[in-house]
Parts: C-alpha cells; sequence; structure tokens
C-alpha cells in the first residue's frame, strides 16, 4: 500500500537552534531540514537565526550566509545564482523553487526549507536525483534521425517550427514539477513525471526528428505516461514558467488521434 | 555511535542517506537507467483513458435527465417509478445510464488501485474484486430494469 507516514527512520525530530546576536534588531528565522546519514540518526530541523540585515536578497544569499557564519555542516547544492542551473531547487515554505530566484522579501520572518520532497536524502538539502536523471536519459533526449544531416550545413527549421520547441526545450531539469507531483510520489519508480515527459515531447515535436512514432510507443503505458492526473502541481511550481501539464496533455492527444 | 563506525554498522538498513539502497535496498546492483526503463512499455493505456472521456461525455447527459426526470415525478412511491420505468425510452435510457456509470467508474477505481496498492499480488486481487464488483452491478441493475418494463406494472 501507499505509505501514509514516513518510515521510522525519516521521521523528523526536533533540532538545535542558533539564536541571533543579542544586538540583531529585526531576526529572519530559517527553518532548515538536516539530516547526516553518518551520524545513524534521524532527520531534525534546526532553527538558524539571522539578522534581517544580513541575509541578502535571495534564500541562497541567506543559505550561504548560515554556511560561511554559523554552521559549515549545512549541505545544498548551488552553482549558476542565477536561475539556469537548476541546482538549488528546495522546498522554501511549502513550494518547490530554485533558492537562487526566490526572493527573501516575498517571504515571511520565518522561511521553512527542506529538500524536494519524496526524493531520497544524501544530506541535508541534498536529494538523491539518479533516478530522476535515468528517466530522463530513458527518453532518449537527443535527435534520432535516419536522413543524414546535409553535408554542407545544419538540419534545417523553419521559425514556427523552432517556436514550438522553445519553450519545452527551456527546461533545466531542476527536479521542482517531478517532484511536487504526487503521483510521482506514489509511482516514481514507473511514472516518468512531468520533467522527463516535458522532455519527451519536446523530441516528438521537433520537426528534425524522425523517432516521433517510436518515442510514443515507448510512453504508451499506464504508468509510464497515464499516471499523470492533470494535477498540475508541475505547472504551478516551474521555476521557468514552463508547462509540464500542457505537454502531457499533448501526448495523450497525438496517442489518440494517431489511432482512427 | 561514533561518526566512522555509525556509517559502518547501520550501512546494512536502508537509510534516506543511502539513495539507490533507499529505494531498491541493499545489494541492489541494477543500473539506475536499468531501473528506469523497468519492464518497459505495455503499450496500452489509450483505450482507458479515451473511454474514460467517452464515458463521461455520455454520463453527462444521462445524469442530467436521470435526476430531471426523478424531480419531476409527481410521486417516489413503487407504482409511480416502476410505471415511469417501464416506458419504453426509459428503460433505454436507464440502461445505458447504468452500463456507462458502471464503466466510468470500472476505470477510475482501476485507477486508484494501480496508484495506491503496490505489491503485485495485492493488486491482482484487489483488480480482480474490482472488475467482478463492476459487472454485478451492471448486470443486476440492467437486469432490474428489464424485469420492471418487461414484467409489467407490479
Amino acid at each position: 500500500m501507499a505509505d501514509f507516514r514516513l518510515p521510522a527512520n525519516s521521521r523528523i525530530r526536533k533540532g538545535v537552534t542558533h539564536k541571533a546576536p543579542e544586538a540583531a534588531r529585526e531576526v529572519r528565522a530559517f527553518r532548515i531540514y538536516r539530516f547526516d546519514p553518518d551520524s545513524g540518526e534521524n532527520p531534525r530541523v534546526d532553527t538558524f537565526e539571522l539578522e534581517a540585515g544580513e541575509c541578502g536578497q535571495m534564500v541562497l544569499d541567506a543559505l550561504i550566509r548560515i554556511k560561511s557564519t554559523v554552521d559549515s555542516s549545512l549541505a545544498f547544492r548551488r552553482s549558476c545564482r542565477e536561475g539556469i542551473c537548476g541546482s538549488c531547487a528546495m522546498n522554501i515554505d511549502g513550494l518547490n523553487r530554485l533558492a537562487c530566484i526566490t526572493s527573501l522579501h516575498d517571504l515571511g520572518r520565518e522561511v521553512h526549507i527542506y529538500p524536494l520532497p519524496h526524493m531520497p536524502v544524501v544530506k541535508d538539502l541534498v536529494p538523491d536525483l539518479t533516478h530522476f536523471y535515468a528517466q530522463y536519459a530513458s527518453v532518449k533526449p537527443w535527435l534520432l534521425a535516419e536522413t543524414p544531416a546535409p553535408p554542407d550545413r545544419e538540419r534545417l527549421q523553419s521559425k514556427a517550427e523552432q517556436e514550438k520547441i522553445d519553450r519545452p526545450a527551456a527546461c533545466i531539469l531542476c527536479a521542482c514539477c517531478s517532484t511536487s507531483c504526487p503521483s510521482y510520489w506514489w509511482n516514481s519508480d514507473r511514472y516518468l513525471g512531468p520533467a522527463a515527459l516535458l522532455a519527451a515531447y519536446r523530441w516528438i515535436i521537433d520537426s528534425r526528428d524522425e523517432a516521433s512514432g517510436q518515442r510514443l510507443d515507448a510512453l504508451e503505458d499506464p504508468f509510464k505516461l497515464y499516471r499523470c492526473h492533470t494535477i498540475m502541481n508541475c505547472t504551478d511550481v516551474c521555476p521557468k514558467d514552463l508547462n509540464p501539464a500542457k505537454a502531457i496533455a499533448e501526448i495523450k492527444k497525438m496517442l489518440v488521434e494517431r489511432q482512427s | 555511535m561514533t561518526k566512522s563506525s555509525g556509517s559502518m554498522s547501520s550501512a546494512a538498513q536502508p537509510r534516506p542517506g543511502r539513495g539507490g539502497e533507499a529505494r531498491q535496498g541493499p545489494g541492489n546492483l541494477r543500473s539506475p537507467l536499468g531501473r528506469a526503463i523497468g519492464a518497459g512499455c505495455a503499450k496500452q493505456g489509450v483505450q482507458h483513458w479515451w473511454t474514460q472521456r467517452l464515458s463521461a461525455v455520455a454520463l453527462v447527459p444521462l445524469a442530467i435527465w436521470f435526476a430531471v426526470s426523478m424531480l419531476s415525478l409527481p410521486s417516489h412511491d413503487y407504482s409511480t417509478v416502476s410505471a415511469w420505468m417501464a416506458q419504453g425510452w426509459t428503460s433505454v435510457f436507464l440502461i445505458l445510464f447504468v452500463l456507462s456509470a458502471a464503466w466510468h467508474s470500472q476505470l477510475g477505481v482501476r485507477v486508484v488501485v494501480e496508484d495506491y496498492v503496490h505489491d503485485s499480488g495485492t493488486k491482482s486481487l484487489a483488480l480482480a474484486l474490482v472488475t467482478f464488483f463492476h459487472v454485478v452491478v451492471a448486470v443486476a441493475g440492467v437486469f432490474a430494469i428489464l424485469k420492471v418494463a418487461f414484467g409489467g406494472a407490479a
């Protein structure tokens, strides 16, 4: 059956509080999920209080501040700090988003930060995305064509053809969408999830690709594709404003249309 | 537990921190891609998806017709309702309503079971029971309607 409670070793216990200095005038509290695989202990939620003026603009700035001034053992992924690498995806105040482009001004005095939901945790805010990436690889996210490319130039696309894939191709694989999807939580072993399906759609509709049929064949499965119950969390949380739910609906439509 | 011995002694138990092992249990060395591909593609699902939509569309007018008819009956005693049911078109629409509803429900409940029941034995059993239940409901419903329609007003 579906698990309605966390496994005993994943239940969260109370953590420690790092107080702001007495002199702090305005305090912001960050309640952060901590898990250390080497301690053998259950995860906990630590509270870090910072002087509001020292937090910086974005959630990522505050995390870096905490790591460099309060607790250097805090683990999180980050790289570009401008919303294009997708590394710092995490659950901030209940929504999956990128820490680097989530402004502290839009959040309250207390900010709750957890790793992406329902993924195995490597440490603190670092989820294990191995399976997520493998699912992406399983849709063969590259050009498949029998026709050789013209010897003297690239495979051409019209402007209209490019515009079709322009948005879907902007996915940064941050995993915000897939890990916000309840259907992915319950069945991620078999359901590909919105990110991988958006990638599949991006290649199905690519005018240069000649494997659209094989790609559709590979998705025609009660679990790989049809676990999508149009919950729409994916589209809600996408930090790049993409629409994986619509891509999945289009795939379902193409599968019906090619039957009659 | 000390830091180093902690990770060694409890390594046998799947824990949140153990990535692949947390999902698969320790000792599963199948590659991530192999796991993602799994048993491959069942080559079905389109019919289920499409008939679920078709039956939903059919249920809209049928349900409205049923509700309006029931509300506009002068009374709801046995003789009035069975006389109404025995009319030709009423019986036809009632049978269509029962069959569409049972079919639609079967498709939906099946998905719920697939979503939440993960043990393959329990799942097969639950799906079989779901199918049987809906067939029984549909057959019993149609039989009841026909009995009233052809049995003459009681």
